[in-house]
């Protein structure tokens, strides 16, 4: 199987909102591993963003380079239309934010954990904090460190949940979670996203969340995001084009809008961006191939551009 | 072979110090027992003195490694325990068979008694992390041994002329390293994590491993564990309350206080003070009968016990790197430096509880071994711990990145202190109280708050750093 790959096209939607979140330039490297290499990036505000991009590929230092967690060689970020050059004290109160790893305070129990943060919120949410620790069996009485990784990954939800922030960072928040606590998590975060102004970016391999969220899709490959799009829009303009004849394909055939083309067997599968069926059947009969046209998941999608 | 070179490189990675202080102490014996056939017969027994204090140390340090190292995950390391087996079989070649050999062969007297005294000795120093109940029984043999030294110095010599000595030491070695060694090949669940920055002084000795993993706690460690975390969760119920009531800046440091050192609350101070007191009154009266005692060593021990604390929090520090991010997001400071402010205003608080340690310890030490100055001794004790505790605040908090360093810096820091505290006292002694404590509170505070001002300003500059710590 051989594999070419095209950049996808980067042009963004305009945004009737200002962004919450403005990238430039941004830089981040680990000794001589460069691992964001000049992102651009706008988050509009309102909306759940969803940051795919494979194992290593940088989501997880893009997320804390832009809440001031990692320092950045390069580039700048502006939160709230500020730059994060300083936290800037209550805006970091918008904020909520859950890590891809729960190190919280082990040694601390959950109610006094939820207390001690909560001493520090102007808009901590008690009522809300208290239904999901009822709602998710989290005992309040039990030492951080006796939890499970999945209660500890509850529970970092419920702090990040609880202050009612305007702009929500999650990290992979549902990695450990079981089927139950996933969806249970997704209509607590789509409850939040009904009010006005709230923005999520939101990193994860579960893509089925994504299309439950009607996402906007940042792709993070290479260093730099590749793309921004709604979930709808890349929907309704990506298709699969499957081409295939006996005796298989030396190279992919040549098509304007392929993202990627991948030979596999006696097939050559394009994703193709604004596809003219007309164009590809005149194309698979030009090849003598046989055509048939797929509609990709985002599953199917990620797999083939990430 | 690799896996093997991995085992028995474990106490270098872990402290560092102590690994090649030890190693140098075995290769000092081993030049001295050299030396005999060239020298002095004599030499052999200051040899001995170094094997025996070297393996007795070293095998009390690899079983420090080895308690964090068997942690269920390891067995399903392919030949884990064979292998295991195979770097003891190595230890035990390094630090007794070889000096054994050696003394045979250069027909050094008590040869064979001597290498099994030492195979008695490792195996006492490996099962005095993993069961303390072993280290109990050797205290009260030497408890024993001090309250009737005639009849203990008999005994020693009816053993070392019996025949049966050697096989009932290595017998008891045997017995000792299995008792040692079941509970660190048992599988058992780990221990909720305490705060790295817990206090690790005697008393809360031991609550985590070298590696930073929670240690095993025996019953009666679980419920002193469980009494101080009450104290510290009444502590933090209180801040709590009273910042709700009345926020400020200081009742917010002390809520941070409360929640990065959970253990530094009054009552566990307290608790803690009394734990300490008991022991040492103890040690002092049964293990080490007063009267053998120089009074003025007291402060020093007392400036040693109450620095144990930094190393931990050097460490603890970076342990607990990722953990405050989420102290960040929660504080929401104007700017980094505000944050690295409430990090110093939080922790610069063990300073007072040092020295307010040091001084109880030597209150202590006063007491139990009737000092004729005590005056001489609590002030020079006081003055010294505050320079001291402020210089090893703030080497442990931009000190060096590397496990070696920080043990290089341990104990340098202690080491001077204690030093200092012994030219303090003769200070005193030679000036008087009011000038000789006058010029050692200009030198010690002088030289502690000059380091303490650097330091913060070091670390106000530096921006806070949240990613887990690589290695080391």
């Amino acid at each position: 199987m051989s594999t070419t790959a095209t950049a996808p096209a980067t042009t963004f939607p305009a945004t009737p909102n200002g962004p919450v979140l403005r990238v430039r330039g941004l830089r981040k490297a680990f000794k001589q591993r460069e691992v964001l290499r000049g992102i651009d990036w706008d988050v509009p505000s309102g909306r759940v963003v969803g940051l795919l991009g494979r194992n290593g590929a940088g989501k997880t230092t893009l997320l804390r380079c832009l809440l001031g967690l990692s320092p950045t060689d390069a580039g700048t970020v502006e939160l709230f239309g500020e730059a994060m050059t300083e936290p800037g004290g209550e805006r970091m109160h918008r904020i909520g934010f859950v890590p891809q790893t729960f190190d919280l305070f082990p040694w601390m129990k959950v109610r006094a954990y939820l207390d001690f943060t909560a001493a520090f919120y102007a808009n901590w949410n008690h009522a809300l904090a208290g239904r999901l620790l009822g709602d998710w069996q989290l005992d309040p009485k039990q030492k951080i460190g006796e939890l499970s990784q999945g209660q500890r990954q509850k529970l970092a939800i419920v702090r990040a949940i609880a202050p009612q922030p305007d702009l929500l960072v999650l990290d992979e928040p549902v990695a450990s979670l079981d089927p139950q606590a996933r969806r249970a998590f997704m209509a607590e975060l789509l409850e939040l996203m009904k009010a006005p102004g709230k923005t999520v970016i939101f990193s994860t391999h579960i893509t089925a969340d994504l299309e439950r969220a009607d996402a906007d899709i940042a792709l993070l490959r290479d260093g730099a995001i590749q793309f921004t799009r709604p979930l709808a829009e890349l929907r309704e303009r990506l298709r699969r084009a499957v081409l295939a004849r006996p005796g298989g394909w030396t190279q992919a055939p040549a098509l304007p809008g392929v993202l990627k083309a991948t030979l596999k067997g006696d097939e050559a599968q394009l994703l193709v961006e604004d596809a003219d069926p007309e164009g590809l059947q005149a194309l698979a009969a030009r090849e003598g191939a046989t055509l048939r046209i797929e509609t990709p998941t985002l599953e199917d999608l990620f797999v083939e551009l990430a | 072979m690799k896996a093997l070179w991995q085992l028995w490189r474990l106490p270098f990675r872990q402290m560092a110090v102590g690994a090649v202080l030890l190693q140098l102490a075995w290769l000092a014996g081993a030049v001295l027992l050299g030396c005999v056939p060239a020298t002095d017969a004599s030499l052999a027994g200051v040899a001995a003195m170094l094997f025996a204090f070297g393996a007795w140390f070293w095998f009390t340090l690899l079983g420090m490694c080895l308690r964090g190292l068997c942690r269920p995950e390891s067995f399903l390391l392919p030949g884990f325990r064979q292998r295991l087996a195979r770097m003891g079989a190595l230890q035990v070649a390094q630090w007794v068979l070889l000096p054994t050999l050696a003394a045979l062969v250069l027909g050094v007297p008590h040869a064979l008694l001597g290498g099994a005294g030492l195979l008695l000795l490792a195996a006492i120093g490996l099962a005095a992390s993993s069961a303390r109940y072993i280290s109990l029984v050797v205290w009260g043999v030497f408890m024993l041994a001090g309250w009737q030294p005639g009849l203990a110095g008999a005994a020693v010599k009816v053993l070392i002329a019996s025949a049966w000595a050697v096989p009932l030491a290595l017998l008891l070695a045997v017995l000792v390293a299995s008792l040692g060694l079941r509970p660190l090949l048992r599988i058992e669940d780990r221990e909720t994590d305490s705060s790295p920055l817990e206090n690790a002084q005697l008393g809360r000795a031991r609550a985590r491993n070298l590696d930073g993993t929670p240690a095993r706690r025996g019953k009666l460690g679980q419920r002193t564990g469980a009494i101080f975390d009450g104290t510290s969760q009444r502590a933090m119920e209180q801040a709590l309350a009273r910042y709700r009531a009345k926020p400020g800046w200081h009742l917010r440091t002390v809520l941070v206080r409360r929640l990065l050192l959970p253990h530094d609350n009054p009552q566990a101070i307290a608790l803690r003070l009394l734990m300490v007191a008991a022991i040492v009154t103890f040690y002092v009266v049964a293990v080490m009968h007063r009267q053998r005692f120089n009074a003025a060593v007291v402060g020093a021990y007392a400036i040693l016990l109450g620095l144990a604390r930094f190393p931990q929090l050097g460490r603890g520090m970076r342990q607990m790197r990722p953990n405050l991010a989420d102290l960040y997001l929660t504080l929401a400071p104007p700017t980094r430096t505000d944050y690295q402010q409430t990090l110093l205003d939080a922790l610069v608080v063990l300073v007072p509880i040092t020295v307010l340690s040091t001084v109880a310890y030597t209150g202590l030490g006063i007491v139990l071994t009737h000092a004729a100055e005590p005056a001489r001794m609590l002030l020079a004790g006081a003055i010294v711990s505050v320079g001291a505790s402020l210089t090893a605040l703030a080497v442990h908090l931009v000190g060096p990145e590397s496990g070696f360093g920080r043990g290089v810096v341990d104990v340098v820091v202690t080491v001077g202190a204690m030093a200092v505290y012994w030219g303090g006292y003769w200070l005193l002694g030679a000036l008087g109280l009011t000038i000789g404590g006058g010029l050692l509170l200009l030198v010690t505070l002088g030289f502690g708050l000059g380091v303490w001002s650097s330091a913060r300003r070091e670390y106000l500059r530096r921006p806070p750093c949240f990613d887990a710590p690589l290695a080391g």
